[in-house]
């Protein structure tokens, strides 16, 4: 559709009143039911009685369009044009005439002669540009553009209607160009032409970039080629183009920058994580202090969410040491230092701060704290002190973690008790599932207490796996076997399984013995697809298909068997490896 | 071949609604009904598993609009075995058929038998993976047999070994997707356009476009004297482009040294085309379309549609078997994905061409079919039907979790068409 008709259309539902008026009503309805031809008559007729009448000529220009009758229209515009010498509708009107009749000469005669009419207008480049653009004449618009270029000066003039030509003919590196231009001297079109330009195939998103951020290109270019690269998913590059553009500062920076921090908080990735608390420490610096203490606070997080412990202490120090931050700023930054506190190892610092900090943290902060303490604290063997961490919470996540050390201590009927109670929503979904996983295992177990267990079972969560195998497989057989013995040395050959190299032949004769074994738990079908998952890992598809159609033939209704389908397609290479 | 009988017999098949004592006698033999509606655990797979049945020399059937167009097979061990497998669902039926075909007989449902199974051909370069195409990777999962041939292969009269051949996503203009510039530098593309240039130089072709138009007239030969052709993405517009094109240069210059014809528009003759007519040639080599019979011009920057869901149309089945096999699904209405060429507008398509499914109030269709001589033809608009943007470098689909996927549905509906057998009209 072309601009005029979009126009149009666009006056027939915004000004119905003023057609009503002007008796052309009937020739909008006529049109409207497809009866062009009727309705050019109406709109003719309306015309020869006001030939200036905008609404009838706009009406023409649809309906004889449609009925390939478009010569008929000129000599009513031309009359209308000489009338009115100075309407811009009707002058954009005529050049669109005699771009629909394929008269360029006289469109480009038309079109200088209106621009020489108002010297300092660009509407007489832009009308002829956009009436040959409609036309799909890509190469003459741009040319039309361009003349008004020259005729007017300034680099940016046209530098909208030229970008959005570009991308209309796919040139996207030309359109950005133009788009650099265009937010060089209306900052304003700056969000437009992050919107287009995003849409930039894939393959071309470097060469688009480069356009915006090469030497010398303007702070609105580089600005706009950040967010790009942001919105593609490259925080580093982005930051590495706007930081440039940072110092000195202009009365626009604080806004881009905030917009920057904005848009990277839609990444998940630590790189855009670190550039976000990147761009919110460098804005606190150039806002008032209620609002910057609140921005360092959050940048400290984004910043440990990043990995860069450096630069999120470095921003502490600051907030902490600084008395005048307001008392949030301040909870916030002691409760984003324990963290990294935690996360160091220095953790008697850490106990010792977070006890002296119990009325500054909030609730949350401090449960969350107290947790990230207990956890390190079994990292290290330290079950009681981690015990005396959670102190009395008694929230589910403090709860399921009184489980663990229950269980590491050998205590299986507290651990399952407190699993129990936790419930499937304490923490994330990978913790719920280990617990679900732990307790599968423990439901076998019939008796209340195995040290032996409970040590094993330390000794894998602290990181040892080559001692953990050694000690499930001794804590296995003080099991019965259809008791718990087959999920034990399921849990020493996965670990072994998954630490691979030395320990696969451990693994498969661990996996041999319970297939062999049977019975009725989860194990053997579980240790039967862990097997082949191995084989295949190894590259003998072939040695893994029997033991999958095996499983799937023996155990129907086993939860495994929806999963042993998956590796049986991939080893049979029907599936894509993913 | 049996297929150059088929069209010709299905065609006739409208008074076979009036001939209920055509339809297949009811024998009682144990059968495992595989039921296509909601039931089904694995759709896909259902299809192979068919395909199985009938290329072991067992009859089959189709069960057209029955419980979402269920198959009916032999009950035995090894398939039983085949199935528990695979997941899929069967159901052992001796004593309900006569009561099955007695709702197919009194509904918009019938009974077609399938007895041979076609072999499969597909368009595609030596090296490229299953993964590239949709067809590939149906076939592949569904454990369907078939055999990749290229420009070598057809030239020398390979085709005439296959009963049905699958074009995907194939640049018969010759211009490699219209990649060249954009993606210039891809090792990828460089590997393209130098396979396709030894290619031509090989088969004694002085350009790829030549060679390409070549290729396309030899399929629509293959067609004409029976075979079955299904293409998708932009193996759809593209040969029909090639097969208008032969006596005009449409191709950019990048792809043969010389620009396109200005004036390729008017000399187009879709007299040689299967589907399209009247379609204008996108002549910027930059913008990655080809012309205006792709409504949803997916990189054509401001052009480009979104994307909405595309509506299976209702055949009679007793009437019009062949469309009603083509949309056998447990969804009418189904999401739409992107591809190079997305859809087909209306008012490019030829007259006569069958429209199987279509985006309601909009001016594309999606799934087309038509005659061509002795053969038929089905284009399926879009590249991946459960990857709606599939984009160049994304990971494959992995259809083990897209099991009930009615997109591949259809896909695999054109494989089995052929399988059935063609009924001689009683006089």
């Amino acid at each position: 559709m072309t601009r005029s008709i979009k126009l149009a259309l666009g006056l027939i539902v915004a000004l119905p009143a003023l057609a009503h008026t002007q008796a052309i009503g009937p020739g909008f309805e006529l049109e409207r039911s497809g009866r062009y031809a009727d309705a050019a008559i109406v709109y003719t007729a309306t015309v020869r009685g006001d030939p200036t009448n905008l609404p009838a000529l706009l009406g023409l220009e649809r309906t004889l369009f449609i009925l390939n009758r478009m010569p008929e229209l000129l000599p009513l515009v031309q009359n209308a044009r000489a009338r009115l010498p100075d309407s811009p509708a009707l002058r954009s009107l005529e050049l669109r005439v005699y771009a629909a009749l394929n008269q360029l000469d006289s469109l480009e005669t038309i079109a200088r002669r209106w621009a020489a009419s108002t010297p300092q207008s660009e509407a007489p480049y832009r009308e002829w540009g956009q009436a040959l653009a409609d036309r799909r004449m890509w190469d003459e618009a741009r040319r039309a553009f361009l003349i008004g270029r020259r005729a007017l000066g300034g680099d940016g003039t046209l530098a909208v209607e030229l970008a959005e030509l570009e991308l209309r003919v796919g040139n996207w590196e030309a359109s950005a160009a133009e788009w650099g231009r265009a937010v060089t001297r209306t900052p304003d079109v700056e969000p437009s032409a992050q919107n287009q330009l995003a849409d930039a195939p894939a393959p071309l998103h470097d060469r688009v970039a480069h356009v915006l951020t090469l030497p010398g290109a303007s702070v609105g270019a580089r600005r706009l080629g950040a967010e790009l690269l942001l919105g593609w998913g490259q925080p580093t590059e982005a930051w590495a183009a706007i930081e440039p553009t940072l110092a000195p500062p202009d009365s626009d920076t604080p806004t881009a920058l905030r917009r920057f921090a904005d848009l990277a908080s839609t990444l998940t990735s630590p790189e855009g994580h670190r550039v976000r608390g990147l761009a919110l420490t460098r804005w606190a610096e150039m806002v008032p202090w209620s609002l910057g203490a609140r921005a360092r606070a959050e940048a400290v997080r984004e910043l440990l969410d990043g990995g860069d412990k450096v630069g999120a202490r470095r921003v502490l120090e600051g907030l902490t040491a600084d008395s005048t931050a307001p008392t949030e700023a301040h909870t916030v930054a002691e409760a984003a230092l324990l963290q990294v506190l935690i996360a160091d190892g220095q953790l008697d610092v850490a106990e010792e701060r977070l006890s002296a900090a119990r009325t500054g943290l909030t609730a949350d902060d401090r449960a969350s704290l107290r947790l990230a303490l207990a956890r390190a604290r079994v990292a290290r063997g330290e079950l009681d002190r981690a015990a005396a961490a959670l102190g009395n919470d008694s929230s589910i996540v403090a709860v399921a973690q009184r489980g663990w050390i229950a269980l590491y201590r050998g205590d299986l009927k507290g651990a399952m008790e407190s699993f129990r109670t936790a419930g499937p929503y304490a923490s994330d979904r990978a913790a719920a599932t280990d617990r679900t996983a732990m307790m599968a295992m423990l439901q076998r177990i019939q008796e209340e207490s195995s040290p032996e267990l409970g040590a094993a079972l330390l000794t894998l969560a602290r990181g040892d796996s080559g001692q953990a195998i050694a000690a499930l497989r001794r804590a296995a057989a003080r099991l019965p076997e259809q008791g718990g013995r087959l999920e034990v040395l399921l849990l020493a050959g996965q670990v072994a399984a998954q630490k691979g190299g030395e320990q696969e032949p451990t693994a498969t004769a661990l996996f041999d013995e319970i297939v062999r074994a049977g019975g009725e738990g989860a194990a053997p079908a579980a240790a039967e697809l862990d097997w082949a998952r191995l084989l295949v890992r190894e590259g003998q598809n072939a040695a893994a298909i029997p033991h999958l159609e095996h499983l799937i033939l023996t155990y129907p209704n086993s939860a495994f068997v929806p999963e042993a389908r998956r590796v049986l397609e991939r080893a049979k290479g029907a599936i894509p490896k993913s | 071949m049996k297929r150059r009988n088929f069209v010709e017999t299905l065609g006739k098949l409208g008074a076979v609604a009036l001939l209920p004592s055509l339809t297949v006698p009811y024998r009682p033999i144990p059968s495992l009904l595989i039921p296509m509606d909601d039931s089904q655990t694995d759709h896909l797979k259902a299809y192979g598993l068919t395909y199985k049945a009938i290329q072991n020399g067992l009859k089959a059937e189709w069960l057209l609009n029955y419980r979402g167009g269920s198959f009916l097979i032999p009950d035995l061990d090894a398939l039983r075995r085949d199935a528990a497998l695979n997941g899929i669902r069967t159901e052992p039926v001796d004593s309900a058929m006569t009561a099955v075909r007695g709702e197919i007989e009194a509904n918009n449902m019938d009974a077609v038998p399938l007895e041979k199974a076609p072999k499969v051909a597909v368009y595609a370069p030596p090296n490229a993976a299953p993964w590239d195409d949709a067809v590939t990777m149906a076939l592949q999962y569904a454990g369907i047999p078939f055999t990749k041939i290229w420009d070598a292969e057809v030239m020398n009269g390979g085709l005439r070994d296959y009963d049905w051949l699958h074009l995907h996503h194939e640049d018969f203009t010759g211009q490699y997707s219209k990649f060249f510039l954009i993606y210039s530098g891809a090792t990828w593309l460089a590997e393209m356009v130098e396979r396709n240039s030894d290619m031509a130089r090989r088969l004694g072709f002085q350009t790829v476009p030549d060679l390409k138009k070549a290729v396309a007239r030899t399929i629509r030969g293959y067609v004409e004297n029976g075979g079955f052709l299904f293409a998708m993405c932009t193996a759809t517009e593209t040969i029909d482009l090639a097969l208008a094109a032969h006596n005009v240069d449409i191709a950019a210059t990048f792809a043969d040294g010389t620009p396109l014809d200005p004036d390729a528009d008017a000399k187009l003759d879709w007299s040689q085309a299967f589907a399209f007519t009247g379609a204008h040639i996108e002549p910027n080599p930059l913008v990655a379309s080809f012309s205006d019979i792709d409504g949803h011009q997916v990189n054509g920057g401001a052009r480009r549609q979104p994307l909405g869901a595309f509506k299976l149309f209702n055949f009679s089945a007793k009437i019009d078997p062949v469309p009603t096999m083509l949309v056998q699904g447990h969804r009418q209405v189904i999401p739409d994905f992107y591809g190079l060429t997305t859809s087909f507008v209306r008012t490019r398509l030829k007259p006569g061409v069958t429209v199987l499914a279509e985006e309601e109030g909009a001016p594309w269709v999606k799934y087309i079919h038509g005659d061509l001589g002795k053969g038929t033809w089905t284009f399926f608009g879009g590249h991946d039907p459960e990857d709606p943007q599939h984009q160049i470098g994304d990971p494959p689909t992995d259809l083990s979790l897209h099991p009930h996927s009615p997109g591949y549905r259809l896909i695999l509906n054109n494989v089995l068409f052929p399988a059935a057998k063609k009924r001689e009209l009683k006089t």
